[in-house]
């Protein structure tokens, strides 16, 4: 049966001889990622992204900027030195999708979070050139004039439950509160802090939240969430 | 008058796909669905157009040749 | 491959015009893509060509390019040809009926069309090479199924008993293209009537199913299916038989078991697990075995022949493919050995690799393979002029120079830079000291790809030529000179 001559006088044959054959690798190299446990570390500090970051983060995959910043330290001595931590599995584990990227055109993003200010941010999104003169980045100033649709806010995150972000039902239920909160620097975000700890509110316009204040906030907690001074983190394996 | 299988059976499909594009038109909640809709609906309008012109301009041939 | 000693039977009625269709097609998307190439190298050369549009921006306008390379230009391509050759070697029309393969043609123009507007219009769901969210991706796959239903069956109604070469490739791409399309979009939409969904899974298990995906995109829709290209034109522009049966059934078998495995080589020092990185590496590195019998078999074949190359520039496209193939399949596994991979990974390195292979191998076995059909397909007695086929050649070769070894130089000095200390053990450059730097290639590499532009140009003219009935008057026409005098012109 496994003679070539004979496989190929036969399409079902070969067919099916083929799909086997390609199948091999893709289990191997995929199933166990889901099933050996400390593929994805055990770390204090992951939390799902707030209202405002999650749908800043939905505007970082629309707008492709994964094409040019990576968000993904390597273990190398050089790229810690530059960067901070090197990446753990853990820290993109609610990112649906991942956006480690393939290319730096600019730097790598993974721990941006805290490291600029939030009016950095606006600055350099509206003109990038004003900031960094060398900077090949395009101008979002758009982001800054469109107000932020936030109708979906809570199918948005419902559908991340239902794909494996634990997303509390009170959390759901103050969804569209807590983006305001959070765009407010007015407003009292003891609560958004509760249940989101080391959120970031951004400076906003005052007037309505803009797509640009949910990238913000988005770029702000990248990188923050686990305590790398934190001795019970010094000793991470997968 | 014998219709070709093929025509038939991809004929339908498309309907489908055209009804198709026009519920999800008809509910979009962002503009990529609504121009997918829309777009869909077209296509599947012209496609059997094409398929309804090139069944009858057959018969016609068939019938003077 | 005609064996004299046989009766001719009369050839069934092949489908012809979804061939002609796509080949139509196949050119149109190669000027669109190159086009949009060009205009992102600018942009990385001159900011100021974003223009402050959203629409063409840098991060909206790339996945046109790459979708239009790869999916519009690459993927009509494969469709015309595949079309072309399983109806020949098989001796049957093809499956389905007019109305199918009409449906797969327009079907997927019209994914294409969707696609590129879902991402100027700011709706990519980011996953490279999958950037089309849900619904597109659905309609996809509607499309590839009456593909697969059209190209299985005509491979069952065969007249020949043998299913040729080319076939197994085509249909070793048909297959896994399928697979790794589904396994790769399982995403959850927030409704039925939003373009907004989320991918199944996360993080590091979304990071390796992305390179099952991504590599095996470049291994079976840019590789297997394009080595089935090869398997049918080489021999028949050569006159020449395959080289070896033995290599093809090895190569073939190994090829498509290995490349599988590769994907964790563009996830080397990441958080994915350090077994998945070295299986992916060990699997790479041995890749390079079977890529290179089937380019020792595509050359080989002209053993006999090699003064064709002299006399047939279109030849010459498909044979030099062969070539850039065994430079880009010796590059790729040596980039995948971790430490390499240290240097040269997010570096315009890995741009180059991917360039080599495309235009080199990608586009060139295309252009061969569309100055063979024109003619046949539009029953002409040659194309309109060979010596713009030549000039075509030289000036893409010489645009596939400038543009690898640009980006070979830009891409070891970013990394080179970005890993340099300086004498108090600091980082010598900052983040934005290696992008100053690399101007001067961006600059060199938009060049390269303008001349690649250039002679695509050249080649519709010639086409649209040839079509017309034209022959070239400065030319002698191989076929009836007399008649060309005759003409008065």
């Amino acid at each position: 049966m496994f003679r070539q001559e004979f496989i190929e006088r036969n399409a079902f044959l070969l067919l099916v001889l083929t799909l086997v054959t390609i199948a091999i690798g893709g289990i191997i190299e995929v199933v166990p990622l889901f099933t050996i446990e400390t593929t994805v570390e055990h770390v204090k500090g992951i939390r799902p992204y707030t209202p405002l970051e999650q749908r800043g983060r939905d505007i970082y995959v629309r707008e492709g900027c994964y094409v040019c910043h990576s968000q993904q330290v390597r273990a190398l001595r050089d790229e810690v030195e530059r960067y901070g931590h090197f990446s753990l599995a853990a820290e993109s584990m609610y990112d649906h999708p991942f956006q480690w990227g393939s290319k730096r055109i600019g730097p790598d993003l993974a721990r941006v979070g805290g490291k600029y200010s939030s009016d950095w941010h606006y600055a350099h999104l509206i003109n990038p050139q004003s900031v960094v003169p060398e900077s090949l980045m395009p101008a979002y100033a758009f982001l800054a004039e469109t107000p932020l649709a936030s109708d979906d806010i809570v199918a948005r995150l419902r559908t991340l439950r239902a794909v494996g972000v634990p997303y509390t039902d009170a959390e759901i239920g103050s969804a569209a509160a807590d983006l305001a909160t959070q765009a407010n620097p007015n407003a009292d975000n003891a609560d958004l802090l509760k249940r989101y700890p080391k959120a970031v509110t951004v400076p906003g316009n005052g007037r309505v939240v803009t797509e640009m204040d949910a990238l913000v906030a988005y770029l702000q907690v990248l990188g923050t969430m686990v305590n790398f001074a934190d001795p019970a983190n010094e000793r991470l394996q997968q | 008058m014998d219709i070709d299988p093929s025509d038939l059976i991809v004929g339908l499909m498309m309907t489908v796909f055209g009804l198709v594009g026009l519920i999800l038109a008809s509910g979009a909640m962002d503009n990529e669905m609504y121009v997918f809709g829309l777009s869909l609906f077209g296509f599947a309008c012209v496609f059997d157009f094409g398929l309804l012109r090139r069944h009858f301009d057959r018969m016609e041939a068939r019938r003077h040749g | 491959m005609a064996d004299a000693a046989i009766m001719p039977r009369p050839a069934p009625d092949y489908n012809e015009a979804v061939v002609r269709k796509f080949v139509i097609a196949t050119v149109f998307w190669a000027v669109v893509a190159f086009l949009v190439g060009v205009w992102l190298a600018t942009e990385l050369a001159w900011p100021q060509a974003n223009l402050g549009l959203s629409f063409i921006n840098f991060g909206r306008l790339r996945p046109v390019h790459t979708s239009a390379a790869i999916f519009a230009f690459g993927g009509s391509a494969l469709f015309a040809t595949s079309f072309y050759v399983v109806q020949r070697t098989c001796r049957a029309r093809l499956f389905g009926g007019e109305a199918l393969a009409d449906f797969v043609f327009w079907g997927y123009q019209f994914f294409i069309l969707m696609a590129a507007l879902s991402y100027v219009m700011g709706f990519s769901q980011s996953q490279e090479y999958a950037e089309p969210q849900w619904h597109l991706d659905l309609w996809l796959t509607v499309v590839w199924v009456a593909y697969a239903v059209i190209f299985i069956g005509t491979l069952m109604k065969r007249e020949e008993p043998h299913i040729y070469v080319a076939n197994w490739f085509y249909l070793a791409f048909i297959l896994t293209i399928a697979v790794l399309h589904i396994g790769n979009n399982l995403a959850l939409p927030i409704s039925m009537f939003s373009a907004q969904a989320y991918q199944v899974t996360s993080g590091v298990q979304n990071a390796m199913i992305q390179w099952w995906y991504g590599h095996n995109a470049v291994g079976f829709f840019l590789t297997a299916g394009f080595l089935g290209m090869m398997y049918y034109f080489i021999p028949k522009a050569a006159n020449r038989p395959v080289y070896s049966y033995r290599l093809s059934v090895v190569h073939f078998w190994s090829l498509i078991f290995m490349y599988i495995w590769a994907g964790p080589h563009h996830l080397h020092w990441t958080a994915l697990p350090d077994w998945t990185q070295t299986l992916g590496m060990a699997f790479s590195v041995m890749l390079w075995m079977p890529s290179w019998g089937g380019m020792i078999n595509g050359l080989m074949t002209l053993s006999g022949a090699w003064d064709k190359l002299r006399t047939d520039p279109s030849l010459r496209f498909s044979v030099t493919a062969v070539g850039f193939y065994g430079m880009s399949t010796f590059e790729g596994p040596v980039m995948s050995v971790r430490d390499v991979n240290a240097l040269s990974h997010y570096t315009d390195w890995t741009i180059g690799h991917v360039h080599s292979g495309a235009l080199g191998w990608v586009a060139f076995i295309s252009f061969g393979a569309v100055y063979y059909l024109v003619p046949v397909l539009w029953k002409r007695p040659g194309l309109y002029s060979m010596r713009l086929v030549s000039w075509h050649y030289w000036i893409a070769t010489l645009g596939i120079v400038f543009y690898i070894t640009s980006m070979w130089v830009a891409g070891i000095m970013q990394g080179l830079m970005w890993r340099a200390y300086d004498q108090f053990g600091f980082l010598q450059y900052s983040f934005a000291e290696s992008v100053i730097a690399l101007h001067p290639y961006y600059v060199i590499r938009m060049f390269g790809g303008l001349l690649f532009l250039i002679g695509a140009l050249l080649m519709v003219y010639n086409l649209i030529q040839t079509v017309r009935g034209k022959t070239s008057t400065s030319e002698q026409t191989i076929v009836m000179p007399a008649a060309v005098a005759v003409a008065g012109e």
